[in-house]
């Protein structure tokens, strides 16, 4: 650690290591919401990819925790000038550690005996699953461009929220349904994981262009607090 | 991206490394003015001066409070080594001083940790970071100085090392440095004579002109020091993070304080990141450890400037001292503990009660201090 005093080049004074450890995570989280989804939607046993999802979510939380150091090294040692993207990165490191807890609860929905593989929708799930793990990857990439437009986030953020209405509207359709608790219940608690999984997509892709103060308030101005 | 950065206003490495160098020359300077003012003063001046610092007790509490009012060990120690050259000093006198200035420069520290007194926890850890450092320094202190003072083992081993590199002590020391300074030196000293000052009056002008010089080519190769390694501080103290203290962190604290030429940076960086929790104390304690060594880097520099291989013994004497601290109090592990677990239990006493630890800043480096100068000077 000595000799890292002594390493060439601009090194941390800048976030782009911190940039892409976040994309890794965000990455790591896809893929834990992959495998979770899977064993739920499918007829593949949760015990086969339980022990992966368990190792990559605390990968996450330990990328998570590291990097929360490291950005409070990097405020003390280089000063307040850059406490707005230190806070922005805070948060976002948070909302990608949030998307890998909600997809080991998915995963925990199907190791509770729980599974969604058959009966009416099944298809629809399935397709519904791949446009959220591709939004993954858009998140990835536009977190991990060096400077992204505007008009690319909104049109993203755009899709995205589209995506958490759907979601809502099934979940109220789900509360107010009269069929047996046992069928809906799941579904409601399912889509309430992709609804959160969605809207934190949006918050870690907003956080990196948006001003602190307004991260974390939904366009109407309502507090997105549901974690 | 979240990375906007508004460094594109910084003056580029380069010239800033260029203006340290000047600004290192600016230092040496004032080394020498100070030199130049004391030796303008005569014997009679000299002797009424520093005659307090015969008792090495009084003297050890004037480097405590020289350092504690300049905030700064490397510019006290540098006067002292400055006051040494011109002879108004003895490396006896000199030795117990550069151990307080060790003990003074610690409140830059404890200060720090101070700010953080609204939150319990993280007011416990950082000033049990912050106090890590004042336990280590006085309790080296009260092992060594009685020993110095018997046996002389820290100056008579920075004598032979001194001697080895420059001559023995009374000889006249042919130091290039001192050659290089000598006409911006003379220029003062003739500018005050046009002003129509002589004798004592100029050696107290040529001194506090050459005490001003001191203090702010410190201050400014400090800070701009800071903002070249800022991306190599940061990567060395995320490297130590990952793979924790130990002698490695020693030698981390010892890298970044000569870099900036300043313990209290090194120091104080590492108190925000204890309150946090992002470092813990065991691992915090071996880099203010490095610190202590590093520092003297500066009181070696300003020896250069100075003519008499007596100067250069102690800075030597300060290095020895704080190498003998950490080898019979760090690396003895019966002893590692001990300013560890004082540091914790006083955090505890000042979290219970807040104004304990303003307290402990007054008394320690401000109060007790006086009363030895006061008393046994």
């Amino acid at each position: 650690m000595v000799l890292a005093f002594f390493k060439g080049g601009s090194g941390d004074g800048d976030f782009d290591h911190i940039v892409s450890k976040s994309v890794g995570m965000l990455n790591d989280a896809r893929h834990s919401f992959d495998l979770a989804t899977m064993a739920l939607l499918t007829d593949a046993s949760p015990d086969t990819v339980a022990q992966d999802i368990y190792e990559t979510d605390q990968r996450i939380n330990l990328t998570e925790q590291e990097l929360r150091s490291e950005l409070v090294v990097h405020i003390t040692v280089q000063g307040t000038t850059e406490i707005g993207s230190v806070l922005g990165f805070t948060l976002l490191l948070k909302k990608i550690e949030r998307i890998g807890d909600q997809a080991k609860n998915i995963l925990e929905l199907a190791v509770n005996g729980v599974s969604l593989a058959d009966g009416p929708g099944a298809e629809g799930r399935l397709a519904e699953r791949q446009v959220l793990s591709t939004l993954f990857a858009e998140a990835a990439e536009l977190l991990g461009a060096s400077d992204p437009d505007t008009a690319t986030i909104d049109d993203y953020a755009g899709r995205v929220n589209a995506v958490v209405d759907d979601y809502q509207a099934k979940i109220d359709g789900f509360m107010t349904s009269d069929e047996p608790g046992r069928e809906v219940v799941p579904l409601a608690i399912y889509y309430r994981f992709l609804r959160r999984i969605a809207a934190n997509l949006v918050g870690v892709v907003r956080t990196s262009v948006e001003p602190v103060p307004h991260i974390d308030y939904l366009e109407d101005g309502t507090v997105d607090t549901d974690d | 991206m979240v990375t906007r950065k508004l460094r594109e206003l910084d003056i580029p490495g380069p010239i800033r490394s260029a203006i340290v160098v000047g600004l290192i020359y600016f230092f040496l300077v004032g080394v020498s003015s100070l030199e130049a003012g004391i030796k303008i003063m005569g014997e009679d001046t000299q002797e009424r001066l520093f005659s307090t610092a015969s008792n090495p007790i009084a003297a050890l509490c004037i480097g405590i409070l020289g350092t504690v009012l300049v905030q700064s060990s490397s510019a006290s120690t540098s006067v002292i080594v400055g006051l040494v050259a011109s002879g108004a000093l003895g490396v006896d006198d000199a030795v117990p001083m550069v151990m307080g200035a060790n003990i003074g420069t610690t409140v830059t520290n404890t200060l720090v940790s101070l700010g953080h007194i609204r939150q319990s926890n993280e007011f416990r850890r950082a000033f049990a970071a912050a106090t890590v450092h004042d336990f280590f320094n006085v309790l080296a202190v009260i092992v060594l100085l009685p020993i110095e003072l018997v046996f002389g083992v820290i100056s008579s081993t920075a004598e032979w090392i001194s001697e080895q590199l420059v001559g023995s002590a009374g000889t006249e020391w042919k130091s290039p440095v001192k050659a290089w300074v000598k006409a911006p030196v003379n220029g003062l000293k003739d500018f005050w004579e046009t002003v129509g000052t002589s004798g004592n009056v100029q050696g107290v002008l040529m001194v506090l002109t050459g005490l001003v010089i001191i203090l702010l080519a410190l201050t400014l190769i400090t800070r701009n020091m800071r903002e070249l390694v800022a991306d190599r501080v940061e990567r060395s103290v995320n490297a130590m993070l990952s793979r924790g203290g130990g002698m490695v962190a020693l030698l981390l604290g010892l890298v970044i304080t000569i870099a900036v030429q300043s313990s209290s940076i090194t120091t104080s960086i590492l108190i925000p990141l204890a309150g946090a929790g992002v470092v813990t104390l065991r691992n915090a304690y071996p880099v203010t450890l490095g610190a202590n060594v590093g520092t003297t880097i500066t009181a070696l520099l300003a020896s250069l400037a100075a003519s008499s291989p007596e100067s250069l013994t102690v800075a030597l004497a300060h290095s020895t001292f704080n190498v003998m601290g950490i080898v019979l109090l760090y690396v003895i592990p019966l002893a590692r503990n001990m300013p560890v677990v004082a540091a914790e239990r006083l955090a505890d006493v000042a979290v219970e009660r807040r104004t304990m630890a303003v307290a402990y800043v007054g008394f320690v480096f401000i109060g007790l201090p006086l009363i030895g100068v006061v008393t046994l000077g």
